[in-house]
Formats: C-alpha cells, sequence, structure tokens
C-alpha cells in the first residue's frame, strides 16, 4: 500500500521533471528533486507511523508527543530545503507562497499557547486526584473520614473539569449551585477560579484558528509545481502538516472554544495524503463516540480520569463500614487505576509542554529566518 | 502514666456505651445535632473519674472556662492513650477503646460547632487561646486517627471508633481548609484596593517617537519609560497586604493540615487563591489577554501604549510576586521549605509564562525606526527579571534555567530587533531626498529628530553595548560554524588558514577594544548629521544664511550633547573640539561674507584724489553703506539664531568689528559733508543706530520689528 502512494508521490514531481529540465540547468535541479522527494516519502512514512497504532494508543499523551516530534522533523527538513534553496524562494511566485505559510504558521503560535494553557489545567487536575490518592492510601485501613475526603477532592474535580467544557460566565453561577447541592453549606468551590486558559482573550476560539490557518489551504496546480521548480509542493505539504497537527491538538486538549469540524481535502496524489486522512478520521469518530461526545478534551488520559473518578464516586457512594474484604479489594483496585492515571500524567505532562514550546520557538525561528532571506533579497533587488 | 489509662478504660461506664449506640453516623448529623446532645456531653465530662472532678468544679464559674478545662483534661487522657498505642510493639491485641476517645471527638466537633454558629465574637481568630486549643486538638485527632488504622484489623471496635475519629478529622480539617480560604482571600480584596490607586498613577500617556514626522519630540528618558522608578516609591515593607495577625493564623492552619496528612490540599487552596489573587491584581493593572495575532495585527500608537503598560505591570508584578507573595508563602509555610519553594517557583513560573507571550509577539513585528525606545524597554524589563530570578534562586537550577531559558528566547529576539532598528537608522537617513530649504536658516527638524532620536538612545547605552556584543559573539559562532563546515568539505589541512583567520579576527577585535561596536556605529551617524547638515546647507543660495544655519544646527548639536553626560562620553573629546573648531569657521565664514562686504565701503581707499578727499565718492559711500546696512538688517533680522548665546555672541561679534569701523569713517570723513541737509541725507546712522540695530538681527522677526518702528 504505501508504495503505490510513494509511486503517486513520484508522479506530480514527475510531471515537472521533463519541463524544469528544459528550463534550467540539470545539475541543481536534480538535487532539489531529490529532496523534495525524500521529504514527501519521509513525510508520509512519518503519518503511517503515527497511523499504525490501536484505539488504544491513539490519542494518548504518547502519541501525542510522538506527533509533536514528527511534527518538528517535518518542519526542521522544511527548513533546511528552504536554507538550501535561498536563491529560489525570493523568486515570484515562491516568495508569495512562502509569507502565506509564515502567516499561516504565526496562526499556530495561538495554538500551541492556548494548548499549553490546556496542560496546565490538566496539570491542576492531577493534583486534585493525587488529594483522592492521599485519601484513600491503601497502605492503612480506611474509615469513613477518608472516603469523605476524596469525595469531596473528586466534587473539587468535577467543578474544574466541567468548568472547562463550556466556559461561559452561567458556570460560575453553576458551580455554586452545584456546590451547594452537593457538598453542604460548608463547601467552598474552587472552581470558579478558573485558574488557567490564560494567555488568550475571552473571545479567542480554537476552532476560529484552526479555521484561519486552514484558509486557502489549496494544492498547487500543476503550472503552479512547474513555476517554482516543485517548492509549492513542500509548501503546500508543510502548511496541511500544520493544520493538521493543531487541529489534533485542539482535539486532544482541553482549549477554549473548541470545533473540529475542520475539513480536510488533500487529492490523493500526495503520498501522505492517506495516512492523515485515516488519521483524522480516526480522530473524527472518537469525538462522535457517546462517551466523548462532551469530553473537554480527547485525550487518552483525559477519559481515563473521568472513568476513574466516576468510578471511585460509585464507590464512595456504595461504602459501608466497616469495609468488608470485597470492598476492600475493589478500593485497593479502583485506587491503583487511579494511581496508573495519575503516574501517566505526572510523566507526560512536563515534556509535552516542552515540546509544546520547542514547537513553538521552531515556527518562530524557521519565521524569522525566512523573512530574513526575502527581506535581504528585497534589499538587493 | 500507661498504668492509669487501661484503667480506666477497663471500665467503661453504661451511660457511655448508650451513649456510642445512640451517635449519628455522620458527622454533618452530629454537628446538627450538637446543641441538644451538648448537655449530655456536659453531663459525661461531670462524670467522669474522680481525679478530675476538681479541675471541673474550679472552672464551672464560666461556661467557656469550664468547657476548656474539660478539654484540657480529656486531652491529657488522650495523650497517655496515644503513648500507649504508639508504644505497643505487638498490633494484635490492643487495648479497649476508652470512652474519652469518644468524648474528645465530641468536644472537638463541639468547638468547629462553635466557630461555625455565626456568632461573630466565636469565630475562629477571635480567642486566640481557643484557637490553639483547638489546633492542639485537631494535632491530636489526626494522631489519634492515624494511631486507630493500625489496629484496625486486629480489633472490629478500633474500625467503628476509626470512622469517628476519621470523620472529625476530616470535618476539622475541612473547617480549616475553608478558614484558610477566607483569610487568603479577605487580604485579596484588601490587596485589591490598594493596588487600584496604585494604578492611576501609572496610567499616564507618554508622549510618542514618532519618525514620519520629525515632529517636536523631545522625550526623554523618563516619559519614554512612563514609569517614576517605582521600587522608591513604594517601600517593600508595607506592600503586603496582610497584617501579621492574619500571616500567623494563616501559617497555625498550615502547619496543622500539613501534620496532619492534608498538604495536598492545603497547598491546593494556596496555590489557586494566590494565583487567582495575583492575576486578579495584573488584570486591574490593565493586564490583556491577547493573542499572538492581536499583537500582529495591532497599528504602532495601539501597541506602543501596551507595550508601556506591559512594561510597568511586569515590574509591578515581578515586585508582587518575588517580594510580597514570596515573604507570604514564606511566613506561611515557615518551617517547611520544600512546600513554601514549591509553591513559590509554580507562582513565579506561571505569571512569568503570562509575560513572555506579548514579548514574543513584539519581537515578531516589523522593524521600524518609531519602535526602538519601546522594544529596548522591554527587553530592559526582561533583562531585569531574570536577574530577580537570579536572587530568588532556591539553589534549584532545573527551574531556574527553564525560566530563564524561557525570558533569554524573547529577550535576544527583542535584543536583535533593537539592533537591526539601530543599525537601520543610518540608512533611513541616507535615503532622505528632502530639497526644502529650512526658512531663515533654523534648525533642520531632520538634525533635530536625529539628535533627540540619539539624546534617547544614549540612556540605553549598555544596553545597546550589551546588544552589539551579543550579535557580535552570535556572528562569530555562526561564522566559526561556517568555517569549519567548509573545512569539513575541504580536503587540504584546513590549520594554516584557520590560524591565519584567527589571528586576523584577533587584531581587529584588539583594534575594535578601544570602541564598541555600539560605539562606532553611533559614530557613523554622528557622520551622517554631520553630512546632512552640510547638504541641507547647500540648499541655501545666500552663503552668509549657508553658514547661519550650519551655525544654527551645530550648535543645536552641540548643546544637545553637552547635556547628556552619556551622549558626550559616546560623541567623544575629539570630535566635541573639532565640532567647536567648526562651529568658529563658519562664524568667520559669516563674518567675511555679510560684514567684511560692508566694510568694504568703509574702506578709506579711493576716496582722495591727489591728497584731498573726493565728495561725490564719500557721498556714494554713505549712500551704500545705508543701502547696505539697510538690507542686511532687513534679511538677517528675519532670519533665525534660537540659541540666545550664539545669537548674543554673534551681534557681539558684529558690533566688534562694524562700530569701531564706522566711528572712526565717521570721525575722519563727517566733516567733508556740509553739516545740515547733506550730512542728515547722507549720515543716517549714527554708531548707537548701528549697534541697536544690531541688537535686532537674528530675531526671526525682523518684518515685525522694523513695522513696528515705523508707526
Amino acid at each position: 500500500m504505501p508504495a503505490t502512494d510513494y509511486n503517486l508521490g513520484r508522479s506530480i514531481l514527475g510531471i515537472r521533471r521533463d519541463q524544469v529540465h528544459t528550463m534550467e540547468g540539470s545539475q541543481g535541479v536534480s538535487s532539489l528533486e531529490l529532496e523534495l522527494e525524500t521529504f514527501q516519502r519521509q513525510v508520509t512514512d512519518r503519518f503511517h507511523d503515527l497511523g499504525s497504532v490501536g484505539p488504544e494508543e491513539l490519542l494518548s499523551l504518547s502519541w501525542i508527543r510522538k506527533l509533536l516530534d514528527c511534527f518538528l522533523c517535518c518542519q526542521d527538513e522544511f527548513r533546511a530545503i528552504l536554507f538550501n534553496h535561498k536563491n529560489l524562494i525570493t523568486k515570484s511566485p515562491v516568495d508569495r507562497l512562502i509569507a502565506e505559510f509564515f502567516e499561516r504558521s504565526v496562526k499556530a503560535l495561538d495554538v500551541c499557547n492556548a494548548v499549553r494553557d490546556g496542560i496546565e489545567q490538566i496539570r491542576q487536575w492531577q493534583k486534585i486526584l493525587d488529594i483522592v490518592l492521599c485519601a484513600l492510601d491503601t497502605h492503612r485501613s480506611l474509615g469513613e473520614g477518608q472516603f469523605r475526603r476524596a469525595k469531596k477532592a473528586l466534587i473539587d474535580l468535577a467543578i474544574a473539569m466541567l468548568d472547562e467544557k463550556d466556559s461561559n460566565t452561567t458556570v460560575a453561577q453553576r458551580n455554586r449551585s452545584f456546590g451547594r447541592n452537593n457538598v453542604g453549606r460548608d463547601h467552598r468551590s474552587l472552581g470558579h477560579f478558573r485558574s488557567l486558559s490564560w494567555s488568550v482573550s475571552r473571545s479567542w476560539s480554537a476552532a476560529r484558528q484552526l479555521q484561519a490557518i486552514g484558509n486557502n489551504l489549496t494544492a498547487p496546480r500543476g503550472s503552479e509545481v512547474v513555476a517554482t521548480s516543485g517548492l509549492a509542493v513542500p509548501i503546500y505539504t508543510m502548511g496541511s502538516i500544520l493544520l493538521f497537527v493543531m487541529w489534533a491538538l485542539v482535539a486532544a486538549i482541553p482549549c477554549q472554544d473548541r470545533g473540529l469540524q475542520t475539513h480536510f481535502s488533500i487529492p490523493r496524489q500526495f503520498s501522505w495524503s492517506q495516512p492523515i486522512l485515516s488519521l483524522h478520521e480516526r480522530i473524527g469518530e472518537e469525538s462522535r463516540k457517546r462517551e466523548r461526545k462532551n469530553a473537554c478534551g480527547l485525550l487518552k488520559e483525559i477519559h481515563q480520569i473521568e472513568k476513574c473518578a466516576r468510578h471511585m464516586n460509585e464507590l464512595a457512594d456504595s461504602v459501608q463500614f466497616p469495609l468488608t474484604e470485597d470492598k476492600e479489594g475493589e478500593v485497593r483496585q479502583r485506587v491503583e487505576e487511579l494511581a496508573l492515571v495519575c503516574e501517566a500524567l505526572k510523566g507526560g505532562l512536563d515534556p509535552l509542554e516542552r515540546q509544546v514550546r520547542e514547537v513553538f520557538h521552531r515556527i518562530v525561528r524557521s519565521r524569522t529566518e525566512g523573512l530574513d532571506s526575502l527581506g535581504r533579497a528585497n534589499h538587493h533587488e | 502514666m500507661e498504668t492509669t489509662a487501661p484503667e480506666k478504660s477497663s471500665s467503661p461506664s453504661p451511660r457511655n456505651q448508650n451513649f456510642v449506640s445512640s451517635a449519628p453516623d455522620s458527622a454533618d448529623t452530629h454537628i446538627e445535632n450538637e446543641d441538644v446532645k451538648h448537655p449530655d456531653v456536659e453531663d459525661e465530662i461531670k462524670e467522669a473519674p474522680v481525679e478530675h472532678e476538681e479541675s471541673s468544679s474550679a472552672a464551672a464559674g464560666s461556661d467557656a472556662g469550664e468547657k476548656a478545662s474539660d478539654l484540657d483534661s480529656v486531652s491529657d487522657e488522650i495523650d497517655q492513650f496515644l503513648s500507649l498505642l504508639s508504644s505497643m510493639e505487638d498490633k494484635s491485641t490492643p487495648p479497649d477503646i476508652p470512652d474519652y476517645v469518644e468524648v474528645f471527638c465530641k468536644l472537638v466537633e463541639m468547638q468547629i460547632f462553635t466557630y461555625d454558629s455565626g456568632d461573630s465574637s466565636a469565630r475562629f481568630g477571635c480567642n486566640p487561646d481557643d484557637d490553639s486549643r483547638f489546633l492542639e486538638s485537631v494535632n491530636r485527632i489526626s494522631k489519634l486517627t492515624n494511631v486507630i488504622t493500625k489496629f484496625c484489623s486486629a480489633n472490629s471496635y478500633y474500625a467503628v471508633s476509626l470512622n469517628q475519629t476519621s470523620s472529625v478529622m476530616q470535618c476539622a480539617m475541612n473547617f480549616l481548609e475553608n478558614e484558610f480560604h477566607a483569610l487568603l482571600e479577605d487580604s485579596n480584596s484588601k490587596r485589591l484596593k490598594k493596588e487600584d490607586s496604585n494604578v492611576r498613577a501609572l496610567k499616564t500617556k507618554q508622549p510618542s517617537f514618532s519618525s514620519n514626522s520629525y515632529s517636536n519630540s523631545t522625550s526623554n528618558r523618563e516619559s519614554s519609560n512612563g514609569l517614576p522608578e517605582s521600587e522608591s516609591d513604594h517601600p517593600e515593607e508595607d506592600s503586603s497586604p496582610h497584617s501579621p495577625e492574619v500571616v500567623a493564623r494563616l501559617n497555625k492552619i498550615a502547619t496543622a493540615m500539613i501534620s496532619g496528612g492534608f498538604e495536598a490540599e492545603c497547598c491546593h487552596v494556596y496555590s489557586m487563591i494566590r494565583h487567582h489573587a495575583v492575576r486578579e491584581a495584573m488584570s486591574k493593572m490593565g493586564f490583556e489577554k491577547m493573542s499572538l495575532d492581536d499583537v500582529h495585527k495591532m497599528n504602532w500608537d495601539h501597541l506602543e501604549q501596551e507595550i508601556n503598560r506591559w512594561c510597568s505591570i511586569v515590574k509591578e508584578t515581578s515586585k508582587l510576586v518575588f517580594t510580597t507573595e514570596r515573604n507570604l508563602i514564606e511566613a506561611v509555610f515557615s518551617g517547611y521549605p520544600s512546600i513554601y519553594q514549591t509553591l513559590f517557583k509554580d507562582l513565579a513560573r506561571s505569571v512569568i509564562f503570562k509575560f513572555l507571550n506579548f514579548a514574543e509577539g513584539v519581537s515578531m513585528t516589523k522593524q521600524a525606526l518609531e519602535k526602538l525606545f519601546k522594544v529596548l524597554d522591554m527587553f530592559e524589563v526582561l533583562r531585569d527579571l531574570n536577574l530577580k530570578i537570579n536572587k530568588a534562586s532556591y539553589s534549584d537550577d532545573e527551574w531556574e534555567n527553564e525560566l530563564k531559558s524561557e525570558i533569554c528566547t524573547p529577550a535576544s529576539r527583542l535584543g536583535e530587533l533593537a539592533y537591526c532598528i539601530f543599525c537601520d537608522l543610518e540608512g533611513s537617513i541616507k535615503s532622505d531626498t528632502g530639497k526644502t530649504p529650512v526658512p531663515f536658516g533654523g534648525h533642520h527638524p531632520m538634525i533635530r529628530w536625529i539628535i533627540n532620536y540619539l539624546r534617547v538612545l544614549s540612556d540605553y547605552k549598555d544596553s545597546m553595548e550589551e546588544l552589539f556584543e551579543q550579535h557580535q559573539k552570535s556572528k562569530e559562532r555562526h561564522d566559526e560554524t561556517a568555517e569549519s563546515d567548509d573545512h569539513e568539505n575541504d580536503s587540504k589541512p584546513p590549520h594554516a588558514i584557520n590560524n591565519n583567520n584567527k589571528n586576523h579576527r584577533n587584531n581587529q577585535n584588539q583594534k575594535n577594544k578601544k570602541m564598541s561596536g555600539f560605539r562606532a556605529q553611533w559614530m557613523v551617524i554622528m557622520h551622517c548629521v554631520d553630512q546632512v547638515a552640510e547638504t541641507k546647507s547647500k540648499l541655501y543660495k545666500d552663503p552668509s544664511l549657508r553658514y547661519i544655519f550650519l551655525m544654527n544646527n551645530g550648535r543645536y548639536m552641540l548643546q544637545k550633547i553637552k547635556e547628556s553626560s552619556e551622549m558626550q562620553e559616546l560623541v567623544g573629546d575629539a570630535w566635541m573640539k573639532k565640532w567647536s573648531s567648526d562651529l568658529r569657521t563658519f562664524h568667520k565664514n559669516y563674518q567675511r561674507e555679510t560684514w567684511g562686504r560692508l566694510l568694504q565701503c568703509l574702506n578709506q581707499e579711493g576716496l582722495q584724489v591727489n591728497g584731498k578727499v573726493y565728495k561725490p565718492a564719500l557721498k556714494e559711500r554713505f549712500k551704500n553703506f545705508n543701502a547696505m546696512f539697510d538690507e542686511i538688517h532687513k534679511t538677517q533680522g528675519q532670519w533665525v539664531v534660537t540659541d540666545s548665546q550664539l545669537q548674543s555672541e554673534l551681534r557681539v561679534s558684529i558690533s566688534a568689528v562694524i562700530i569701531p569701523a564706522y566711528r572712526s569713517f565717521l570721525a575722519r570723513f563727517s566733516q567733508y559733508l556740509d553739516p545740515g541737509r547733506q550730512t542728515e541725507k547722507y549720515i543716517k546712522l549714527q554708531p548707537e543706530d548701528i549697534e541697536n540695530a544690531v541688537e535686532e538681527l537674528f530675531e526671526g522677526s525682523g518684518h515685525l520689528s522694523m513695522a513696528r518702528k515705523r508707526t
């Protein structure tokens, strides 16, 4: 299957080959051509690799990190292509395409920031879960008080997670009543300290930002490919990767006004279209699943938090004291589940955040470099 | 001690048993029924073992005192029980649980209930004795709970007791958490009120430095910064919104919660509220959440205001975080260094990250001359922030490095932007092709603009020098890697070339050491200004006016430079000397051009024919002199010399040249003219008239003063 895709990929570049050969000297062009083909193939390989995971791994923290790794690699190779062909990128119409790409990439920076806030949000949830773990330390005997403590933390968690789902002002109202009904007069809800989602203004929308990134992102026509010595292809490829990666991040991580309606129409002759479109399809399916429809993020670990919290709540509601041996076993099992999730979050969130920062910085850097070479060329002219 | 405890526990009274069975399951209902149960408990205490009767009756005078002494005596029993249990090696055969465990739980619940009763005089914090007794009880109950859990598997009574102690403990911790929350929050609102007034002081609009209109902007560092040095304005001590009593209470609660195993809740509440408080303070100062897209689209006027605001907010907030908040954290969690360090680092990290986005955004905007000082302001603010982190270091490299590298990225981008803007100045000056001379030889707006620009820039001298150094370093690094890349591809041994290159570069470095990169570029600009003056002076046809223009502008530059020691230092003595001597040359040339010609009229040569004064020539001389002087007076009266010192220097030198010459000419030749009509016709000016007329030169209002005279 992949092999045929590569052939298709080669064929778009192939159309160009003869035409370009007649236009310019062959030496430089053939090395460029080789680079472009390699780039297409590597992109395809990487996304095939990302798509090769089972449903359990898809959208997990480790998968998201792989996705970002993939983005960083593609970005590096793309940058190398631009760097190696400085003389070409300053010529029309490549300069226009590059400038458009940079505009697109600046818009992705805001998504990175929003996602970073989302990661911080999850980190807060993890801290609350730590309280549950601390309360139900199964190395000791558990009494009613410990279960109450856990229950209280679970309510805080529910408020914190609910808060994120719809970030309207009505939430504060809801929190208060939610708190009152469930926890009695003493409970002060911490939910109204929407501590995070703070880098962007209230009106900012991830959905709209994705739309802006994807604006005018269309596959280059044959004539355009020829006119750009083939460079239109990697520019389009990188633009699509950018859009897809940002879309997947928004799908996975809580952020303001998530919307996953982004449509991908990538012509089949691009060898990487199939793996990307299939990932898009799979993630879309995940978001349509009943239990995930209202989720604040499709990240596997968020789902696990929700599941664990639900189980734990049911358990806390059903316990009688003293605990029967059965119950005690169940508690132990649930706590272990929860501990696993916490462990995954603790180990995964920090590196993920660093990676998101890295994506941010790389985008900025490559834009600065690119604009520099465009600007310098303009000066000389 | 250890012998008495089991003795008592071995004889539980029937009433106590009753009490246990009637006790409701949940702590909530305990509380609600407390007022009903209260008398029971009182009874209970009074029927407690004999040795306590004395203390009970002694305190019977007041209800509170009674309760306190009840609690004291039960507490003693609990302590004995605790020490008994913890000394037991064999966990399989614990002693029976004594009744006073239950009594103790009730008393603690009762205290919570009293605190919560709504009676303001009974609240937590009103009676320090009660409070510390309560906190001791909380401590006791958490110890009790911990010990009891160890015996639960051996004895089912312990499991029942665990439910009770753990519930009361949860209840107490919950109460403390709420109390902690409320204390922290109250302080918030107090602080916000205070900050409100601080902020108003910050929001003064600064004059802007715009390049497109070479306007009369004389912005200086203070106004461009927009901030009074706030460090000195608000002494650090009084910035804390928490009274020492509140801090002490917070500390006690935190200690109780942490030692009771509720560290997670305590830290969670603390960081939620303090993060929120700092953010609230920031938004009160006008901090706006802005996406990079927003920054990208903003026009300069708007962005400039945002930058001013950003700078002041970062300064204020970092002071808030690194001083006030840090002091608070350390005071509240004193005794728990690892906790307070973590809390502080989290707070600082999260706040600082919020600042950086805007800096990233600005660093990505297009370069333009008018942005230089604002970009430098931001650069310096970030640099100061870095210093604060240095100072705050708890020797945690990871935290420090992460923050620093996060700050460094936008800071170095801003620095590079500033560098490029300044290097661009040369090109913009050279590209100016204006062909209109400034009327009457006044200050050229472009020269004035450049000098004022440089004047402001000189205040950023240290930063600029740092930036040039950084740029040089990164360029060298870049060159070196490029070089080594080249050599990798090179088949010949590279050493020879390499060494040569290095030596060459070292030599150059040594040469450059005398003059920093920034100063070198600065001198390039000074040279440009000189060129501008030169070029613009050529637009005047009248050579006298050309010199007046050169003097005017030269003097303006010199004065501006002398006003600032930084500028003087940058320009250097040699340049100043050269400039002063240029100015003297211009002065001389002007004298020659204007007054030299006039003096020709007073030349004695050619007036005498065969030793006798030739009257028509004399008349002609007087006529010419009068006409010429009148003309000079009229034109040069309109010319502008704004610098009063230069003005008077010019007038003095003119008078010194012309008046003695005229006086002696008059003395010598006036006798040859017939007194009366002829004298009147030809000697229109007395030396005093000339002196007065000279005083009217360079006023820029020649027309007006003449007109005034005639009427």
